[in-house]
């Protein structure tokens, strides 16, 4: 089976946000529901006008790390949060009892409350619909113009995001936590 | 099946229940559990959306209700425990009605829990048969119920006056709620990511404060019974003993908040010693936990040396008040700091502090749960002979 990560070239962001549409329309997710499931950063552009650094003004985008070491997965009480057979973190919302715990216990702020089914939701890297109809791409990483997202298998040496992650340095959120993220931030 | 033979109980009259001696404090408990049931209409119709909770402050008031109810039953528990689990005599004269509170405070805390858990139904189905045993809520949740199933064993054994096996179901249930109740803390203990709540801190904390309200309680409920009158010698005694353990029990909590916040500034750790700086800034922290909930009480007792009882019930009273602050802080103060990586800087979403106040029908719920223990309690006062001291084997 797979081990599934993402690599963002988050400097190529432009903030489109053709990525947030994307997924809203592969998933299904509300309309007008906004930040879930995935969302871009931004950095404001430093300076008083008109000494504005340009430079400054980075977009970040961001959504579940689908961390190995899961905080979600280890407080949640009914194994609603799980790990696929492909390292996806995922929520069964047929077990799901919406005690927030797995909200409290994420230091990304990754989850949210899906008010069609009152349980908690998340990115799962498109899973329930792309991965399980045989294509190994999300909608967020086809859609982007800029290809900021690379999305693969960490285990095959070959893949992309392999090959990208052994040639340029990278760094992960809160890596102190030790929640070893899958989200790769290129450098 | 004749239920006296079970467990023996005063056969009421109708009028005994709806002419309540106390008729101010019938009113208090018939709003107040008329609010809770408004409250949870309106939940059943607007669901969380009702609650002032967010994305990024899941737990609110409710949970701190919740934690105060359960404090009290553990509290209670530990206190009724020193004459039927440890046989010491002078605490005998408290145990049953301990016990009994310690029953219709969890059930109090169950029912507030009820709507802030989106499917409490789901939630006993999936606990049992797909349960996560690395989840603090879990073991939280289920040793209570256990918890609760030896209480009321003891209770009733307690009521027959078989203290022999009261004193093994009350042993149990005591161990098990003390189990609980460190679960508990631990489901903020277990927070790796909220910084100000994770660690070891809050499972002893848990044991020491149910301690300290167990106290608080049993002279709020002697002080209500004997309003006006002058205590018997028995109750007198165990409650003069009660108020010495509780001035050794408010040092030591004091000792151990000065502890938490040193640690939590020294060395300026981002995040944490942003929140912990934060915390002592507010008013709740400074007038509700530490005045109300430590230093008043902490006085009086110290004052009198643990014997001006009377006074030791109102202190009581503002304890729980400062119980109360010190759940609702809990409960906020490790929500706090904002987790939004990458979104801090957006537009929408200034870099400041998460807020978070309670909603009207979160107080409704909340507040709503001391009118269905208020409730409980006049029923158990009505059906139970809680004062006759045991015989002792």
């Amino acid at each position: 089976m797979a081990r599934y990560g993402m690599a963002l070239d988050y400097k190529n962001c432009i903030n489109c946000k053709a990525c947030e549409v994307a997924c809203k329309e592969e998933n299904g997710v509300l309309l007008g529901a906004d930040k879930h499931r995935i969302w871009v950063g931004v950095k404001e552009i430093e300076g008083e006008f008109p000494l504005l650094s340009i430079a400054s003004n980075t977009f970040m985008p961001s959504q579940c790390q689908h961390c190995d070491n899961a905080p979600c997965e280890e407080v949640c009480p009914t194994h609603a949060t799980y790990y696929d057979e492909n390292g996806v973190v995922r929520v069964d919302s047929d077990k799901c009892i919406l005690c927030s715990y797995c909200m409290n216990a994420c230091p990304y702020d990754a989850r949210y409350v899906d008010d069609r089914t009152v349980t908690v939701d998340k990115c799962n890297f498109c899973s329930d619909t792309r991965l399980a109809r045989g294509e190994v791409t999300t909608a967020c990483q086809a859609t982007c113009p800029t290809k900021v997202r690379i999305f693969g298998d960490l285990d095959d040496p070959n893949s992309e995001i392999s090959q990208v992650l052994r040639e340029r340095e990278h760094f992960t959120l809160k890596t102190h936590l030790g929640t070893k993220p899958k989200l790769f931030y290129l450098i | 099946m004749d239920l006296q033979k079970i467990i023996p109980y005063r056969k009421l009259s109708l009028k005994e229940l709806l002419v309540p001696e106390n008729k101010f404090m019938a009113l208090v408990a018939i709003v107040l559990t008329a609010l809770f049931l408004i409250g949870v209409m309106i939940y059943l119709v607007h669901g969380h959306h009702a609650y002032g909770v967010t994305r990024e402050h899941p737990w609110g008031l409710l949970i701190a209700m919740y934690i105060f109810f359960v404090v009290s039953s553990t509290g209670l528990c530990i206190v009724g425990s020193f004459g039927d689990v440890f046989g010491f005599k002078d605490y005998m004269a408290v145990s049953k009605r301990a016990i009994f509170g310690s029953i219709i405070t969890i059930l109090s805390g169950f029912a507030v829990i009820a709507f802030e858990i989106g499917h409490p139904v789901r939630m006993m189905i999936y606990n049992v048969i797909s349960p996560g045993l690395t989840s603090a809520i879990w073991w939280m949740g289920t040793l209570y119920g256990i918890y609760l199933t030896f209480m009321v064993i003891e209770f009733v054994f307690l009521m027959r006056n078989d203290m022999k096996r009261a004193k093994i179901f009350g042993l149990i249930g005591l161990l098990v709620g003390l189990a609980a109740h460190s679960n508990l803390g631990g489901v903020f203990g277990f927070l790796n990511a909220r910084v100000v709540a994770n660690g070891v801190f809050y499972p002893t904390y848990f044991i020491l404060t149910a301690f300290i309200t167990g106290i608080y309680l049993i002279f709020l409920m002697y002080g209500y019974k004997y309003r006006g009158q002058p205590f018997p010698e028995d109750v007198a005694k165990a409650l003069t003993n009660f108020a010495k353990i509780q001035g050794l029990l408010l040092a030591i909590l004091m000792f151990f908040e000065t502890w938490k916040m040193l640690t939590g500034v020294y060395g300026g750790m981002p995040e944490r010693a942003d929140t912990i700086m934060h915390i002592l800034h507010t008013k709740s922290f400074w007038l509700g936990e530490v005045l109300c909930g430590m230093v008043i009480p902490f006085l009086v007792i110290l004052k009198s040396k643990g014997t001006a009882i009377k006074s030791m019930v109102w202190a009581s009273f503002i304890g729980m008040i400062g119980i109360f602050y010190m759940r609702y802080d809990l409960v906020h103060d490790a929500q706090l700091f904002p987790m939004q990586t990458l979104k801090i800087r957006e537009y929408q979403l200034p870099p400041s502090f998460v807020d978070y106040f309670p909603s009207l029908t979160e107080m409704m719920i909340g507040f709503g749960g001391i009118g269905l223990c208020l409730i409980l309690y006049f029923l158990g006062t009505k059906l139970f002979d809680l004062d006759s001291m045991p015989e002792h084997h």
